[in-house]
């Protein structure tokens, strides 16, 4: 095989023969196939250059009797092109008006036409007729079509990359003018944060003052019963506060009673005995959950869940969320819906309990992709056109408050003392934006978007596809999900191109039941829009989109084998 | 607050711990031994308590008939505190059928009015069968040696005789005039057969297990007795079981608390490869063998749950019986719930012997589709028509035969079988078309579980003609299953069965095409909310018949019904393809089986072999497991090994569950694509020999896949040997079990030689040998002696193969003879029974091949030609070198050459090889070497 060192032609050469008078009458059938049969042109040579022929692996020598003469006398088929005598071998179908193939030999004369000329089955068996004429009709025209998106394509990527190129300017720009801003607004905080400082101390010292002052005009005005009552009154107050604390506490064990309560009757009747545990269930459920073992429905979810929920390790953990994301896609949501309640509320009220703890987190790290975009719309008002004063507003303000608030001249004036800490309160916040704003712009930076940075763009955008019931969401750099109605099964994580940044690779979804994390594969080609074609799951949990893009319609190609 | 939080830590933590069983197989969800009364009462039995006497010993009807009585009949005056005991004789009948056949049976005597007629299984003996019938004459009586009472001796066979002891009751065959023993019944005085009677007051029948009750309205029915073997050294069958073909003892001394083997047809999530339990099908035949090359054979015939305990020898120490000891023996006991004994004994005298007696009883394997003999691709599922399309473009593009694709019950709307996904498969007969132009076929699963969907024109028209099986209560039994709840049809009538079958019509299946066959999955019945996964014994079938009675019968019925309705969707012109999970005796008839869900690991890749071997022997010649391993993702060298092996499966399939990473065979780069090409090449070239096997097994019941004792039954060597087996009579496999093995220990029995398929080494037969091995292949030997038919051209199916010239491989032997057999037909039609085929016989001795017709030329009704002509003869273990052979009676002269044995090079040197002889294979001719 590797001697010929040839394999099936893909179909489209940019080259195509046509020729001059077509034959449109099914393929002639000669009894006794021309000798040449099934040899590629430039091969012909070499057949015909002596009366014995060496098999091309130099296993051996045959006459050109024996050249195509239905018996395989060389192991890697030299001498039978046109026969299906050698396994190894490879028939020539010249397909005038269309492209040459390269078939297995085993196509010849086998009943099924593979050429379009028909040549590979001569045996007379079936009349194969001859469309190669109308075959490269419709190839040439999408070979047309084809090379005209990628030139109009070509254009695209290059209005791309001049875009990312701008793109990037803008966002580098951006970052350095934000971490420059970052350090005046620093230094800011910290005066107003120094004189908040100062004027808290100031006011401690005149409370303490006024305090002192109260004081000595009452010792001067009550009596000493007086002050017993008193003493009493507060003690009774504090007695109430503990009895309140206690009961609350019971309150909590209560709680966590109910919730053993729910461990030990589902899941560790389970694992003992299936059966036995059965006894609360309906007929129904008792069903659904033996059809779980096969594939993977609710109850084994549980377990999952419960797996998860006592292991600390990041990684179990995170299972059970996913678990529960497909429990809500098989629509069995309700039940362990409530489950994950109540372990939440356990876990927002008592923090010791590291697995409630957990699977709070966990809900909440599974958006955590949101918030930063909420973070960045957040943002956008204090970048926006009137942005570039902002800055300067503050610092004019502050610069104000620091004059205008005397430090040294008590009584301290409230309203000064009260600008100071909403300017603080204020311009720390822009800080904390500024520097989220920061963060997101430098990850966004480091990424690779590509050999001209053509997939810049892509940062900030998803791309969907909706099929059946299920809308996919693929967000390069980010994730890619599948929703169904409310609930969303995470695809994969952004993890890397491949393939000469043919592909884009996101894993680490959500953990399939018995099975593998999902992942998810785009396969990227040149497209006059950035849009998904196709999506499928051929492997179970391993998916696969198709999508068009501007990004791959590299000009090199054009000059290549066209593919 | 502290102790608390520790509680569910450890709660938690037991969570943990006990769910890494999870998964695995739950022993404690199926019943034990201990847990059945039957099998508790019968295993704790003693020998010798049963007393009970063969009285009015007589023929009748050219029958031997008896009653059986106890022998102290209890004086009933003297119970005045008990309820008077009526004594109902048990009625026993001996008859004696051709080839060596004996059949026992013992039932309640239906004259004396039984509160209920007890079960006999139909339609699982052949109606030809009866017609085999001996009609006795005489019997002579005779008291044996050491015996007190008489015994009566009936004409078995030339060389056999049946003997009935009267007191204490006995029943065996021995050689005839002498006192050898083969099989017999009740040596051990275990019979015990609990006849129906009405309920006495405050008696409770019910059995419970876990949440379930059973009614058990009848009461206790059981029956168990004891059955020995003689010259036996080992006992083999009654499947199925994931365990060794040399059965194991279950009691005796020495052995661990174990259970007995179960014959239950159960749905076993996730099976253990080394258990006695009960799996998806049950075969209640058992073949003996030992080292005199002498096999036996006993069925009993009876589809309750059964339980058989092999005992070890010394397990009856102490109870004082002593039979022949000059003959080795091993005792079995025989347990089921209910039924009747309906039971055969079968003389043998080898292996093969045994199971064409088998087979004349259960009928003969039938003839398979030529495709079916090819290679299959499953998963769980193909998705749609577009991922069938690109599965399909694969296998071409990588050069990869194969001649099915299947659909798992994910093509269907909503588990409505007969239905498509409209989304999934909106065109499936397109679909279909396009697969049967390249010659290849699909097959589409059909479950026996209904989906209770008023919407649904299957169900509702079963409910109206109240076809379902009842709950206890009288009502559409209603179990869960893939679809939710469903109904279940009664497969036990035959008017439904035939409705069923009707259903397989192309107007009825809307979307079939003549391509599609059939799968059956689920027919154990597996029922996800029933007791052990399966229908509750209390339910009822037609007739009054409890669930109970059939319960082992029910896949088979199932597995007939959907045969029969193929069979008529082509008015009987078409064989019948339909692979079932669950069986019973007879299977064979209606097509293929497969071991069920095992798991992608190599212990289930081991436990494989005998497995098929089982299942073989006891009928089910046709028969594989899923490639792969159907749980979990193999590794890439294990699925290389699986389908090494696989391709020598009888039925030849890879499957994964829906959860399994995809493992079409490229899927693991160009060098395991190379290997699994190879592997399944090697079937391809093969199936002119498979083929041929078919028609042996068709004819004769003999296995394509046979133990190593089936061909060498005098060799003890080979009694323990399940890791390697023959296909046919010509070559041995020897499977590759782990990881990164470089060497594999490889047993050639006999004095002849062996030759390395695919190199042409030889080696000396009767040795063990340590055989260095190659990832390429697993070790595979042909026999010095035999000639094996070729077809060494790659196609896309076997279907392109169909004109491809042959190649004949003769492997000599010391003599310098060979023979072999080659078996031809249009592959698909019924044409052969008629005498359309071409079946011939090579043999080659003193230099010269010869091609004899042995198809009957008399009654034929039916012709089948074929143009193929042999186009290369290898010689294997021919010395000198002759330079041209003479062609006769064309008189042409051919040269001979040297080439490869194998197609594209292999590894081994050069072989002697007679090019393009050019002779056809349905002519007489000779080739001379001179």
């Amino acid at each position: 095989m590797s001697t010929f060192g040839v394999r099936i032609v893909k179909i489209f050469v940019v080259k195509t023969e046509i020729p001059t008078s077509i034959d449109r009458s099914p393929a002639s059938l000669p009894k006794d196939p021309y000798p040449y049969i099934g040899i590629r042109p430039e091969d012909e040579k070499y057949y015909k250059a002596a009366d014995t022929i060496k098999c091309k692996d130099g296993s051996n020598n045959f006459s050109k009797f024996q050249l195509n003469d239905d018996f395989c006398d060389c192991a890697d088929g030299t001498d039978e092109p046109g026969t299906s005598a050698c396994p190894g071998g490879k028939f020539y179908c010249r397909n005038a008006g269309h492209v040459p193939v390269l078939l297995f030999s085993s196509r010849v004369n086998d009943g099924i036409c593979d050429c379009c000329d028909g040549s590979d089955e001569y045996d007379g068996k079936v009349k194969c007729s001859n469309t190669c004429w109308e075959a490269g009709k419709v190839a040439r025209g999408k070979l047309k079509k084809k090379i005209s998106t990628h030139l109009e394509g070509v254009a695209l990527w290059k209005q791309e990359v001049e875009q990312a190129k701008v793109a990037i300017a803008k966002d580098e720009a951006e970052l350095s003018k934000l971490k420059n801003e970052e350090k005046i607004l620093k230094g800011l905080v910290q005066q107003l944060k120094e004189r908040k400082e100062q004027i808290e101390k100031a006011e401690e010292r005149e409370r303490l003052q006024k305090e002192k002052e109260d004081k000595k005009k009452q010792e001067a005005e009550e009596s000493v019963n007086q002050e017993k009552s008193v003493v009493e009154e507060a003690k009774q107050e504090a007695g109430d506060t503990e009895e309140k604390a206690d009961s609350e506490g019971k309150a909590m064990e209560n709680t966590l009673h109910d919730e053993i309560g729910v461990v030990e009757d589902s899941p560790v009747d389970q694992e003992n005995d299936v059966t036995e545990n059965t006894k609360g269930l309906s007929r129904e459920e008792l069903g659904r959950l033996v059809a779980s073992r096969w594939t993977g429905g609710d109850t084994e979810k549980q377990n999952g869940k419960i797996d998860g929920g006592k292991d600390n390790d990041h990684e179990d953990h995170d299972e059970t969320s996913k678990d529960a994301d497909d429990e809500e896609e098989d629509g069995y949501a309700s039940e362990t819906d409530e489950d994950t309640g109540k372990y939440d509320d356990s876990s927002v009220e008592d923090e010791i309990d590291e697995a409630y703890e957990d699977e709070y987190h966990d809900d909440s790290s599974s958006s955590s992709y949101k918030p930063v975009s909420d973070d960045e719309s957040d943002f956008s008002d204090t970048t926006t056109p009137s942005g570039p004063s902002w800055l300067e507003k503050i610092q004019q303000t502050v610069r104000n408050i620091l004059q205008a608030v005397n430090l040294f001249q008590p009584p301290l004036d409230k309203s000064d003392a009260d600008r100071v800490r909403k300017e603080y309160d204020l311009s720390s916040t822009k800080l904390s934006k500024l520097q989220s704003r920061i963060s997101s712009l430098t990850q966004k930076l480091k990424h690779d978007f590509g050999p001209e940075e053509e997939f810049y763009s892509f940062y900030d955008r998803c791309f969907e596809i909706k099929q059946n019931k299920y809308v996919y969401k693929v967000c390069p750099f980010k994730e890619a999900s599948q929703v169904e109605g409310h609930s969303t099964t995470r695809l994969g994580r952004w993890d890397k191109f491949e393939d000469s940044y043919q592909v884009m690779v996101f894993s680490d979804g959500d953990r399939c039941w018995n099975g593998p994390d999902r992942s998810l594969k785009v396969r990227l080609r040149c497209g006059l829009k950035n849009e998904i074609m196709d999506v499928d799951e051929r492997s179970r949990c391993e998916y696969s989109v198709l999508m068009s893009t501007p990004a791959l319609c590299l000009e090199e190609k054009l000059k290549g084998d066209g593919r | 607050m502290r102790t608390q939080m520790r509680t569910i830590n450890i709660l938690l933590l037991l969570l943990f711990l006990s769910s890494q069983t999870v998964n695995s197989w739950k022993r404690e969800e199926f019943r034990n031994c201990n847990q059945a009364t039957f099998c508790k009462r019968a295993r704790s039995r003693k020998p010798g308590e049963c007393s009970l006497i063969a009285h009015d010993v007589g023929i009748s009807d050219g029958e031997l008939t008896a009653k059986l009585l106890p022998k102290d009949i209890p004086d009933q005056s003297h119970e005045e505190d008990q309820e008077p005991h009526q004594i109902k004789p048990l009625i026993l009948t001996l008859s004696v059928y051709q080839d060596g056949i004996l059949r026992l049976k013992i039932d309640e005597d239906p004259s004396l009015d039984p509160p209920k007629k007890r079960f006999e299984v139909p339609d699982v003996i052949i109606p030809e069968f009866d017609a085999k019938k001996l009609w006795l004459q005489r019997v002579s009586t005779e008291i044996i040696d050491g015996d007190v009472g008489s015994s009566s001796i009936i004409y078995l066979s030339d060389g056999y005789e049946a003997v009935v002891r009267h007191d204490p009751f006995e029943v065996y065959v021995r050689e005839k005039g002498r006192n050898v023993r083969v099989v017999s019944l009740n040596s051990h005085s275990l019979f015990d057969f609990e006849q129906l009677r009405t309920k006495k007051e405050g008696e409770d029948w019910e059995e419970r297990f876990k949440s379930n009750t059973d009614t058990r309205p009848y009461g206790p029915q059981s029956i168990s007795f004891d059955v020995s073997f003689y010259d036996a050294d080992f006992v083999s069958g009654i499947p199925e079981h994931a365990t060794s073909l040399a059965l194991k003892p279950t009691r005796g001394p020495g052995v661990e608390e174990s259970e007995p083997y179960r014959l239950f047809n159960l749905d076993v999530f996730e099976y253990l490869h080394e258990s006695p339990f009960g799996l998806y099908g049950s075969i209640p035949f058992m073949i003996a063998h030992g080292k005199s090359g002498k096999s036996s054979g006993f069925f009993w015939l009876n589809a309750a749950e059964m339980q058989i305990d092999v005992l070890g020898s010394g397990w009856d120490a102490e109870s004082g019986i002593s039979l022949p000891s000059s003959q080795n023996r091993i005792d079995t006991l025989w347990m089921s719930e209910a039924g009747i004994v309906d039971t055969f004994f079968f003389v043998g005298s080898g292996p093969k012997d045994v199971v064409k007696q088998y087979t004349v009883v259960t009928g003969r394997p039938s003839m398979p589709q030529l495709f079916s003999t090819a290679y299959h691709q499953c998963r769980w599922n193909y998705r749609d028509e577009e991922d069938v399309e690109h599965v399909d473009s694969k296998f071409d593009e990588h050069d990869i035969p194969y001649d099915v694709l299947w659909l798992d019950i994910e093509h269907t709307d909503g588990k409505r079988y007969f239905t498509w996904d409209k989304v999934l498969f909106p065109h499936p007969d397109e679909m279909q078309r396009k697969l049967a132009a390249k010659g290849r076929h699909m097959v589409a699963i059909v479950d026996p579980h209904i989906k209770r969907d008023e919407s649904f024109p299957l169900h509702k028209e079963a409910t109206q003609k109240g076809y379902y099986v009842k709950d206890a209560s009288g009502k559409d039994f209603d179990g869960w299953c893939w679809p939710g709840s469903s109904s279940y049809l009664d497969m036990l009538s035959p008017e439904i069965r035939s409705w069923w079958g009707d259903k397989f019509s192309y107007e009825n299946y809307v979307g079939s095409t003549p391509s599609l066959y059939i799968w059956n999955d689920m027919n154990e019945p597996s029922v996800f909310n029933g007791p052990e996964i399966t229908m509750p014994r209390d339910a009822l079938h037609n007739g009054a018949v409890e669930h109970r009675e059939l319960h082992n019968a029910y896949g088979y019925y199932f597995h007939m019904a959907t045969a029969d309705g193929l069979l008529k969707r082509e008015d009987g012109m078409d064989r019948p393809f339909v692979l079932s999970r669950a069986f019973f005796a007879g299977s064979q008839r209606y097509g293929a089986v497969w071991t069920g869900d095992n798991t992608a690991d190599w212990d289930h890749l081991r436990v494989s072999v005998p497995m098929v071997l089982t299942l073989g022997l006891t009928g089910i010649s046709f028969a594989g497991a899923d490639v792969g391993g159907f749980f979990g993702n193999p590794e890439p060298e294990l699925l290389v090994r699986w389908y090494q092996l696989g391709a020598y499966y009888p039925f030849f399939r890879a499957h994964a569950h829906q959860d399994t990473k995809r493992r079409e065979p490229w899927l693991f780069g160009e060098r395991n694509t190379e290997l699994i090409r190879e592997a399944v090449h090697v079937r391809y070239i093969l199936l002119p020999y498979f083929y041929t096997l078919f028609r042996e097994a068709n004819t004769t019941g003999a296995p394509v896949a046979r133990p190593l004792w089936m061909e060498f039954p005098s060799d003890e060597a080979t009694f323990s040997i399940d890791e390697a087996f023959m296909v046919g009579s010509s070559l041995l496999v020897q499977g590759v079990f782990t990881e990164r093995a470089k060497h594999a220990s490889v047993y050639l029995p006999g004095k002849e030689s062996w030759y390395d398929m695919k190199t042409g080494t030889a080696y000396k037969g009767g040795k063990v040998y340590k055989l260095e091995l190659s990832e390429e292949s697993v070790p595979a030997f042909q026999k010095a002696g035999t000639i094996i038919p070729r077809k060494d051209r790659f196609r896309r199916s076997s279907t392109q193969m169909v004109h491809d010239p042959y190649t004949l491989v003769i492997a000599l032997n010391s003599s310098l003879a060979a023979e072999g057999e080659l078996y031809v037909d249009d592959g698909k039609s019924f044409e052969y029974e008629k005498g359309g085929y071409i079946h011939r016989r090579f043999v080659f001795s003193n230099g010269k091949l010869t091609s004899l017709n042995l198809a009957s030329v008399s009654s034929r009704k039916s012709k089948f030609s074929s143009e193929c002509i042999v186009e290369r003869i290898i010689l294997l273990g021919y010395t000198s070198g002759p330079k041209n052979a003479l062609v006769e009676p064309s008189n042409q002269k051919v040269e001979i050459e040297l080439g490869p044995l194998w197609p594209q090079g292999g590894r081994g040197a050069a072989v002697m090889t007679i090019r393009k002889p050019g002779v056809r294979i349905s002519d007489d001719w000779t080739i001379k070497i001179l």
